[in-house]
């Protein structure tokens, strides 16, 4: 089990999986290459977790961040729908809700090790890091509930 | 002896009083009313009978008198005495003019009407008009009796009587510069209609409609006049607007019942083909309108009938197929093709149509179903939208089996979505015997995107509405059919940055609805087998097919596209619109070459 020392262990981590999801987005972008203008939804897809690696690369060099008091609002629309595997006749919707329950897990991943932090350092970055994640997810699920729950 | 009656126009209003005995002139005939007053006409006593309807009516005079001819005196038939007024005279034609007194606004009114046989004028004031048509209440139109109807699909509205039209024409202000025009998609002259309705011309009121939109009697059926034309008609900032729908459903109706149809001549043949993919109203319209100009149209449809979601989508007891076939018919009459059961995509390809059409549209509609991707939504009975008004309109499984069809029918039946398709689905569900209909939606009534008379239909009709309510999971039985659904209780938001309240589940607020029937009405999405084959037709993220709005034509040269391929799920009359835009492009562009 990965053990996290200090706030430079906990973002190098972070920053690991904003990789991680670059590479899925992007291999997904070159499986689709048939179908374009889904590549280049994931390609997009991509790109936005470059943008959040980048954002956390920043903060490890400047050595500061901030814990908002806002709070996120959580449409839970990942909640209740059921992901699908990649395939090359997915829709957009399908990437939605694939996008949305990824950033899910990551939200639920830092919220449970923010609770579980021992220090009050190593909790206000998980926290941080939670709400960045609850961001992401709330701009998939906006998408969701204008466009494909635009009748209900 | 009878006599011989002759028609003289004059305007008048009700309740119309003799301004020296203050006597009635309005008497009644069996149902019509009218006025009537004596009067002098080269130097014999007549009577003169008015129509009490505002502007111009024909009236019956007892002498014939020709058109531009005037009356020498009116005359109140109760106190003999003369209604000339010396001082007035015709603001349009110099005529003299007859005083009345009418009632309107609550107050007695001077009116002066024009002794000139022809003459439109009358003399009030244009606010004062203005003031009194707003007290001319919006005509209701007659429909069938809750109760009755749901044990049947026939049409609910019967549409206005002539008396009934007449009466509503006579509502509209004919705006110089009408807003009501710009609200239309396809820009129909509501005013120019409406005034020849108003001098009881209905077969050219229809004509003046099919100037601009070749299906009048659909577009007065299922157009959601309310957030179009109606929105901008200046009487409905105070009062409620003019039907304008339903006048165009009248005039539309009257000119098919009467059999005045009459096929135009078309003078120029152009020698080059047309291809249109899809005979929905979209197709339709770029069908007739270069069928018109002389091109050779063929019209391919993949279903083994013809109009489209006209005939798969919308039910019978909201658009009679008649009428959708009566419009196909027409346009068969005019020298478009049609040919039933072709799949663009898979029987051919629009690169193969290419070779043998000069310029292609391609208007196939948004005919994929969409799911929530929840769980349980591959359960027995839980249905699209798309499939279940397709068994129930296209197949006639409501007339199963008399049709081979059968009826996907419910005890209690659940239909998702708050849009016209889950009204429609809630609406055949109550007619096939259903116990319990319930529409469920996530957000508040405020925000239904159905029609209001779709709403207010359907609730007449018992279905009931679980609204602020979200599904989140079917709920199967041993044997996989659906016997409820589990949902969850919403709230509205905090306004985001857009300013929209967005709907949030409550906590721990679940709960079941039993159903034994499932309908997910909450959109569709385009269907990927025409772009199997044509991989280089250029379409956005949403799998819409792109265009140059200003000609509607896609990445490939000489292919038009419009209708719910290119914007997802709209109306009919937008679906006409796009295909006005790309037929009039299309014809510029093959004359110039």
């Amino acid at each position: 089990m990965r053990e996290f020392n200090s706030i430079n262990d906990i973002l190098d981590f972070a920053i690991g999986q904003e990789q991680e999801a670059v590479d899925f987005y992007t291999k997904l972008a070159f499986k689709l290459s048939d179908n374009p203008a889904m590549c280049e939804v994931f390609e997009e897809f991509a790109g936005e977790e470059m943008g959040h690696k980048k954002k956390l690369e920043d903060i490890k060099q400047k050595g500061t961040y901030e814990v908002s008091s806002e709070k996120i609002m959580d449409l839970k629309i990942a909640d209740f729908t059921v992901t699908s595997a990649p395939d090359s006749n997915m829709t957009y919707q399908d990437a939605l809700t694939l996008a949305m329950n990824k950033e899910k897990s990551a939200f639920r991943l830092y919220s449970n090790l923010s609770e579980k932090a021992p220090t009050s350092d190593l909790k206000s970055i998980f926290l941080m890091l939670a709400q960045e994640e609850a961001k992401h997810k709330l701009r998939f699920e906006v998408e969701y509930d204008e466009f494909v729950l635009k009748e209900n | 002896m009878e006599q011989d009656v002759k028609y003289l126009k004059f305007k008048t209003y009700l309740n119309a009083y003799c301004p020296h005995c203050h006597e009635s002139f309005n008497f009644e005939r069996k149902e019509l009313k009218q006025v009537i007053f004596n009067a002098k006409f080269k130097g014999e006593d007549i009577d003169v009978k008015l129509s009490p309807y505002l502007d111009v009516f024909e009236s019956e005079t007892t002498v014939p008198i020709e058109e531009g001819e005037v009356l020498e005196d009116l005359i109140c038939p109760h106190c003999k005495a003369s209604l000339l007024d010396k001082n007035v005279h015709c603001t349009e034609c110099g005529s003299p003019a007859g005083e009345v007194i009418i009632s309107a606004l609550s107050k007695l009114i001077p009116f002066y009407i024009c002794l000139k046989k022809g003459c439109v004028w009358h003399g009030l004031s244009k606010a004062d008009e203005r003031r009194i048509k707003l007290k001319i209440p919006r005509q209701i139109m007659p429909e069938q009796d809750q109760t009755l109807r749901i044990q049947n699909h026939q049409e609910v509205p019967y549409g206005f009587t002539t008396e009934l039209a007449s009466l509503e024409a006579g509502r509209c202000l004919q705006c110089k510069k009408p807003l009501c025009v710009l609200g239309c998609p396809v820009n129909v002259d509501i005013p120019g209609f409406i005034k020849l309705m108003r001098e009881d011309d209905f077969d050219g009121a229809a004509k003046k409609i099919k100037e601009s939109n070749v299906l009048p009697a659909i577009c007065g059926r299922v157009c959601p006049q309310e957030s179009q034309c109606e929105n901008k008609c200046v009487l409905g900032f105070k009062e409620k607007p003019v039907a304008i729908g339903r006048l165009e459903r009248f005039v539309a109706d009257f000119e098919r019942k009467m059999e005045l149809v009459k096929l135009p001549v078309i003078k120029n043949k152009v020698n080059k083909r047309i291809a249109v993919v899809g005979s929905g109203p979209g197709g339709l319209t770029v069908a007739a309108d270069m069928a018109l100009r002389g091109y050779s149209v063929t019209v391919y449809e993949a279903l083994h009938e013809l109009g489209g979601v006209l005939t798969y989508g919308i039910p019978e007891f909201r658009l009679p197929k008649s009428i959708v076939q009566f419009e196909i018919n027409y346009l068969k009459e005019l020298g478009v093709r049609f040919e039933i059961n072709h799949v663009i995509g898979t029987l051919l390809t629009i690169e193969e149509l290419l070779q043998n059409f000069h310029a292609i549209y391609v208007g196939v509609g948004a005919g994929l179903p969409q799911f929530m991707n929840i769980g349980g939504e591959s359960l027995g009975n839980v249905f699209s939208s798309n499939e279940y008004l397709t068994r129930m309109n296209l197949m006639k499984a409501y007339r199963f089996p008399e049709y081979d069809t059968p009826m996907p029918r419910g005890n209690k039946v659940v239909v998702v979505g708050g849009g016209n398709v889950a009204m429609d689905c809630a609406r055949t569900a109550i007619r096939t015997g259903s116990n319990e209909v319930y529409i469920v939606y996530r957000r508040s009534r405020q925000e239904l995107p159905a029609r209001s008379e779709e709403v207010h239909h359907a609730e007449e009709e018992g279905i009931k509405f679980r609204l602020l309510t979200n599904p989140i999971k079917y709920l199967g039985t041993d044997y996989n059919t659906v016997k409820g659904v589990e949902c969850i209780r919403m709230e509205l938001g905090e306004p985001d940055d857009s300013g929209r309240r967005r709907p949030v589940p409550v906590q721990d607020s679940n709960y079941v609805i039993d159903c034994d029937l499932a309908v997910v009405a909450i959109g569709t999405s385009p269907n990927p087998i025409l772009f199997n084959t044509t991989p280089n037709l250029k379409r956005n993220k949403w799998g819409y097919i792109e265009v140059n709005e200003e000609t509607m034509e896609t990445s490939i040269p000489n292919v038009y596209a419009g209708g719910d391929i290119v914007t997802g799920s709209a109306t009919v009359i937008l679906a006409m619109g796009a295909g006005r835009v790309a037929a009039n492009a299309m014809h510029q562009r093959l004359s110039a070459s």
